[in-house]
């Protein structure tokens, strides 16, 4: 009992410091904070769709499907056509703008295309630009796929009509026939698409996806931090004063993690809840599911903070060592970008961290829907990561400098 | 009867011995004092009686208690006042020294009124209310003597608390240390200094490489370089005529002679009636004074007759 006193004394003078240090604080709240709006905001018009591709676009054809080509290009979701002269889309540049792709439509475009010959469409891209060149390239290769699909209509029906007027000039018909049909398909096409919302979830905002992931990057970064504080205790002495005093180790110790879980769940609260009201962040359909993932990160990253302190002998090292592991596991585990995106390999080999664990929790409740029970799987996996983090640390760590 | 009885400590780091094999024993209401350079052994000597450390072998006795076997026991009996300034800088002096009274089981009004009565020991308690941060060195060191007296403890180890203060926060540290003295507390001081455990110390052990080299009071420690003053003389040659030392010693007033190589380190009851026929006889002797010093027997000179090189070394 008394020893109990002893670790709750302990822990309330650790969050006395904490409380007065303005640096931790920074880090722990003001540095995530203000890279998360950053991220979102810049991030956001490109992952939400506000943010048009530009396609430089030169019409040399005087006929009407080339005009229709531009005018279904430009009506596609997504792109914005931007008409240039020749020399400035094979240059991709208009006066001091640069741009990724450019089209040119041929002059003969229209009539060759009446006359039953083939024609081809010249395409410029930056070769550089990995981000939006398939995307570019397929919406002209799209464009193109049904003006081919029309003519093969035209020319079929022009065969149909000739079989019955034996003596019409074909290319007549066309002429004719075409523009209609173009101006027909462009309207309304005979395949078109249903898109429906399959989980029944609002649409995420960036906040969604980005708030949870640097949550938990600065959780690694805040019980790094503690780590060091740790280490500052032993070789400034503060740590041998309670030593040689009648507290047990498992006081000390457990009166230092007790805080800085405290702090940690402190931490991971205050950012959640300034994502959900400053920002609109959706906080899923489990808020008890929520709770138990936060709670679970915060002591899982308690235990890497106490592993990290016994591995290593300075603390420089702890927030070297600790720096690399924390930006590597970011990565690797989803905090920067969705898991998803990584190859197979990849994101099997995320689960050696505590980012991914944590996340595909998060995630599965804030942007799948996904209930208490559907996360439990998640949170056992990281009870037991860090339990076993913990059980490493405890026995490792040293009270005493070398 | 004796406070405290080390019965042949030694601490080992892999090949490295720091303590080897010390030795004493404490009475009550006594100021011991380990004088000795730094890395002689006396930190870790007092890490292991705090129980900090484990002895590599020996044991010791603190009220009876076993620092091996007895940890808990030795812990509440003692207090620690570490080289380091052992405190939470962010923190004000009051919040520190409840901190480390809690780790006691103090509390209430007892916790708040010894706070107080300590502050007022070390005359800070003005400045209860400000970080520690904000204190001087010797202030720093004084708050840090107070956390460990916190508890009354029977037995107080002193770390070198002097070191980095200015001269006036040092004759503070003394104060306070001779009022913890007369409250009838035993106390280990650790020193370079060798004029604070001359002040201080009634009783004084010199460390040498992890050994205790020579132990006494002050006026037993200063014997053993003789009586009244000491003259030291440099000759050449080197190799003086046999039987000199002998002629020395028959000389007025003289009680011992050292003689090694060109080094001649006479004890003397009087200086200045010795000091002619000595010179007589070296004169005489065909031998050749080229250093000559006059001292007063004193602790750095009697560390360096035992050992060879300087306290400061």
């Amino acid at each position: 009992m008394k020893q109990l006193r002893r670790l709750w004394d302990i822990t309330r003078k650790d969050l006395l410091v904490i409380s007065k240090d303005k640096g931790a604080w920074i880090l722990l709240l003001i540095t995530p904070l203000a890279v998360i709006l950053v991220a979102s905001l810049a991030l956001g018009p490109a992952f939400n769709g506000q943010l048009k591709s530009q396609l430089l676009v030169t019409n040399l054809d005087s006929g009407v499907i080339g005009k229709q080509l531009v005018d279904g290009l430009g009506a596609t979701e997504g792109l914005n056509v931007v008409e240039a002269s020749a020399d400035e889309t094979m240059a991709l540049k208009v006066g001091d703008t640069g741009y990724k792709t450019g089209l040119i439509i041929p002059t003969d475009f229209s009539s060759q295309i009446l006359t039953g010959s083939d024609t081809d469409l010249t395409v410029y891209v930056d070769p550089n630009d990995n981000a939006s060149r398939p995307f570019m390239v397929g919406m002209i290769s799209g464009a193109a796929s049904r003006l081919s699909g029309m003519v093969m209509s035209v020319r079929i029906s022009v065969a149909e009509v000739l079989k019955f007027a034996p003596d019409t000039e074909p290319t007549t018909v066309a002429v004719d026939a075409a523009p209609a049909a173009v101006k027909e398909m462009a309207k309304e096409p005979p395949v078109a698409m249903e898109i429906n919302n399959a989980t029944g979830m609002q649409e995420v905002n960036m906040f969604d996806t980005q708030t949870p992931g640097y949550a938990v990057m600065f959780l690694l970064f805040g019980v790094m931090l503690g780590a060091e504080g740790l280490l500052e205790e032993r070789d400034k002495g503060t740590l041998g004063r309670l030593i040689v005093a009648p507290v047990s180790r498992t006081s000390i110790l457990g009166g230092k993690l007790a805080a800085q879980f405290v702090v940690a769940v402190i931490q991971m609260t205050i950012l959640f809840s300034v994502g959900h009201f400053a920002f609109g962040m959706n906080l899923g359909n489990s808020l008890p599911g929520l709770s138990l993932m936060i709670g679970i990160t915060a002591f899982t990253a308690t235990a890497f903070g106490i592993l990290l302190a016994s591995v290593v002998k300075t603390r420089r090292q702890a927030t070297s060592l600790g720096t690399m592991i924390i930006i590597l596991s970011s990565g690797l585990g989803g905090s920067w970008w969705p898991l998803s995106i990584e190859p197979e390999f990849m994101q099997k080999l995320a689960h050696v961290t505590i980012n991914a664990w944590a996340l595909s929790g998060i995630n599965a409740l804030i942007l799948d829907g996904k209930g208490f029970s559907d996360i439990l799987p998640q949170a056992a996996g990281l009870l037991l990561y860090g339990i076993v983090c913990f059980a490493i640390g405890i026995r490792m760590f040293k009270f005493r400098n070398a | 009867m004796p406070l405290v009885t080390a019965d042949n400590l030694v601490k080992k780091y892999g090949e490295l011995t720091a303590v080897d094999g010390v030795s004493f024993s404490i009475d009550e209401g006594q100021i011991f004092g380990f004088l000795g350079p730094n890395g002689a052994g006396k930190s870790t000597t007092i890490s292991m009686l705090s129980t900090y450390l484990p002895p590599s072998s020996g044991d010791a006795l603190i009220d009876g208690f076993s620092i091996i076997r007895e940890e808990h026991r030795v812990k509440q009996i003692i207090g620690v006042v570490p080289q380091d300034i052992a405190l939470y800088p962010t923190l004000t002096a009051m919040q520190n020294l409840r901190f480390y009274g809690r780790m006691y089981d103090m509390g209430g009004d007892e916790l708040n009124d010894r706070c107080r009565e300590l502050l007022e020991l070390v005359e800070l308690w003005d400045r209860r209310d400000s970080r520690i941060e904000q204190f001087s060195g010797g202030m720093k060191r004084r708050i840090n003597m107070a956390a460990g007296l916190l508890h009354h403890p029977r037995f107080l180890l002193l770390d070198e608390p002097t070191v980095g203060v200015d001269p006036q926060s040092r004759e503070h540290i003394f104060e306070t240390i001779f009022k913890i003295r007369d409250s009838g507390t035993t106390i280990l001081y650790t020193s370079h200094y060798m004029e604070e455990v001359e002040l201080l110390c009634d009783y004084i052990a010199i460390m040498d490489k992890g050994k205790m080299v020579a132990g006494g009071t002050l006026k037993e420690l200063l014997g053993m370089l003789g009586e009244g003053s000491v003259i030291e003389l440099e000759i050449s040659p080197p190799g003086c005529p046999a039987g000199l030392s002998r002629q020395i010693h028959q000389q007025n007033g003289v009680t011992g002679v050292n003689h090694q190589d060109n080094q001649l380190t006479i004890s003397s009851k009087n200086s200045a009636h010795s000091l002619p026929p000595v010179l007589k006889v070296l004169e005489d002797s065909g031998c050749e004074v080229s250093h000559l010093e006059i001292y007063t027997p004193n602790l750095e000179k009697l560390f360096i007759h035992l050992t060879g090189k300087e306290l400061r070394e």
